[in-house]
């Protein structure tokens, strides 16, 4: 099966910083791969490279077999490339359905095409049928996004990201600000996602996460990929050692617990 | 059913949160509605009282009015301004600088012996096009050069007043030409007592008695000023771009991610609002025949202060059209009805300022209780 990304030796640099050096990942269609590795590891940084808001100073992006340049993240969504971060980009004073159709208003003309004003029914219309597929409830659609639940938000961002066909589906830190049966539910859909082919690609500390969605792991330390595994043929143990590094583990003699176990 | 189901519907069901907040948000919402009516009762009463003058007549009504404009215009791009999250502290004296481009291409034209059909235009939009290029400073500064919008539009402030006086010598610039002022004080709509409503022009009275039973409804400002109104809430309400400010305002990052032009957006509406600003300059030169640098000295915190009354938040992401209109209304009231009580002028100053105050407090007060 040929990979939907490829990643080939993509390097980016602020000032005498390297954020991500020589990064090299593929991800194939239908997988979940979670993307680990400590604070300043590179993680977030090959990801926005990837989605279009930073521009890699080194180093190639494959998508679907053509090689592509994104000027801005618009360049990249077109492609179908979509990311969900941590603070989800929601703009918390506007309503479900103008989150879901931000930046892609529905518009009607009228007057010979002279006057154009928001479709904002249709826009209500398409949100909940999206919403219902995905079977997510939220109170109102015209409820602002402030007075939804954080996991109601994350199904906002995830439902406006399936409503705009991603064909890569790429969340940075998903559960981090969810309680407990809210970060299943999310997960749930991170596997219909993946279910129904879109690959997805989750930047996560939390291991229980990660080897609860993830098929493969992605390991990445100082700007480097330093390993890859099959979450089934590994363990958090192994994991947590390659984020920090067989050095550090040595000095420490053990693992902590606490590591391992979030 | 499946247990993720259960869970999934469990955990996203509407949460039960109601009455206390909405009730709060109500109050914010409709206070400046009240707050206006009771304004109108008060200076009713007091104005009778003291002065025995009806606040209610046709003139003084049509007066308040035709003192909103200002305001209003220059609130209506400082809305759409401060809905994206920014400021323009520089409308009062774009509306100066448009005021004195407009007068001095009338004077200069009029001096040609052209006629005053084609220098009127000319000289409106004269003043009204030179305000792009203060407008589209302010939005290069705040959405390229990453100025902070405060600073930027402070600094232009006295960029334009500077450009303003050197050009006028620092004099109001007269020597207007005839039918200015009819323009600038005249009424598109009149009533002539038993006869009905005439439009655009006042009609012909054979006899001077007759006169006095003709009476102007709509002053021509009043007019332009509520056409100008309608479009700019089309375009806050209804279009894209009035999404675009909201989303900019409510969440920039989000609105770049969405991949919204958050730089071309901002630029335009510091261009929309110096237009406005424009617009009411060259309704000044019509109203005053004349053309003045600080025509709008006081004007640019009123603007604001209208908006803030009527709702919006200077955090960005809040406010409408509807609420700057009530807001400016509120603020020529009070001006307008300290005047009618025979109190020295420096008492609206005071008066706006509390209200403005009080109007803040409400308004934090709702949110943090929200």
């Amino acid at each position: 099966m040929e990979p939907l990304l490829r990643v080939i030796e993509l390097t980016k640099r602020f000032g005498g910083l390297v954020a991500v050096d020589k990064a090299t990942v593929d991800i194939f269609p239908g997988e979940v791969v979670g993307l680990v590795g400590d604070n300043g590891a590179g993680k977030s940084t090959l990801i926005k490279m990837v989605s279009g808001v930073y521009q890699p100073d080194g180093g190639d992006i494959y998508f679907d077999g053509k090689n592509v340049t994104f000027a801005g993240p618009r360049q990249a969504r077109d492609l179908g490339i979509e990311t969900i971060y941590q603070d989800l980009a929601l703009a918390e004073n506007l309503d479900v359905g103008s989150n879901i159709f931000l930046g892609r208003e529905i518009k009607q003309k009228y007057a010979g095409g002279l006057l154009h004003s928001l479709d904002r029914r249709k826009m209500r219309d398409e949100s909940a049928a999206c919403l219902a597929r995905l079977e997510i409830q939220v109170p109102s659609l015209t409820q602002q996004i402030r007075n939804l639940s954080g996991g109601q938000r994350q199904a906002v961002a995830i439902a406006r990201s399936i409503y705009w066909n991603a064909r890569l589906m790429i969340m940075d830190e998903p559960t981090a600000a969810l309680g407990v049966s809210e970060q299943r539910k999310v997960l749930t859909l991170v596997r219909t996602l993946a279910g129904q082919g879109v690959p997805v690609i989750i930047i996560s500390h939390n291991m229980q996460d990660v080897f609860a969605v993830a098929d493969r792991i992605v390991i990445m330390r100082r700007g480097k990929k330093v390993a890859e595994r099959i979450a089934a043929e590994t363990t958090p143990d192994e994991i947590v050692s390659l984020m920090v590094g067989a050095e550090a583990v040595h000095e420490m003699g053990v693992i902590p617990k606490a590591l391992t176990q979030d | 059913m499946t247990v993720d189901q259960q869970a999934k519907s469990q955990a996203l069901a509407p949460p039960a949160r109601k009455s206390r907040a909405e009730r709060l948000s109500t109050v914010r919402k409709i206070w400046p509605w009240a707050f206006l009516s009771l304004m109108i009762v008060l200076f009713t009463i007091t104005s009778k009282a003291i002065n025995d003058v009806n606040f209610l007549s046709l003139r003084s009504v049509q007066g308040i009015l035709v003192y909103t404009t200002q305001i209003l215009l220059l609130a209506l791009g400082e809305t759409m301004i401060i809905i994206a999250a920014g400021i323009d502290l520089s409308v009062g004296f774009t509306l100066g600088l448009s005021a004195v481009i407009a007068a001095e291409i009338m004077k200069y034209l009029f001096a040609l012996q052209m006629s005053p059909w084609l220098v009127i235009p000319a000289g409106m939009l004269g003043g009204i096009l030179i305000c792009i290029i203060p407008g589209w400073i302010n939005g290069f500064l705040v959405a390229r050069m990453k100025v902070p919008a405060f600073i930027g539009t402070l600094g232009m402030q006295y960029a334009v007043f500077g450009a303003a006086l050197l050009i006028s010598g620092g004099y109001p610039v007269a020597q207007q030409p005839p039918y200015l002022g009819q323009l600038g004080n005249g009424s598109i709509i009149f009533y002539w007592l038993k006869k009905g409503l005439f439009f655009f022009k006042a009609p012909e009275a054979a006899q001077t008695a007759d006169m006095q039973n003709i009476l102007p409804i709509l002053p021509n400002v009043v007019f332009i000023t509520l056409l100008v109104t309608l479009v700019c809430w089309y375009i806050l309400a209804k279009t894209q771009f009035g999404q675009h400010l909201y989303a900019i305002g409510g969440n920039f990052q989000a609105a770049v991610r969405a991949g919204i032009r958050v730089q071309r957006t901002l630029i335009l509406v510091y261009i929309i609002a110096a237009v406005l600003a424009g617009i009411a300059g060259v309704l000044w030169a019509a109203r005053f025949t004349s053309g003045a640098a600080n025509a709008g000295e006081t004007s640019t915190l009123m603007a604001i202060a209208a908006v803030v009354i009527g709702g919006a938040s200077l955090f960005g992401g809040e406010g409408n059209i509807i609420g700057t209109v009530i807001g400016s209304l509120i603020i020529a009231t009070i001006q307008f009805g300290l005047v009618i009580l025979g109190l020295q002028p420096f008492w609206q100053y005071l008066a706006v300022g509390v209200v403005v105050i009080i109007a803040v407090i409400v308004d934090q007060f709702g949110r943090t209780l929200e």
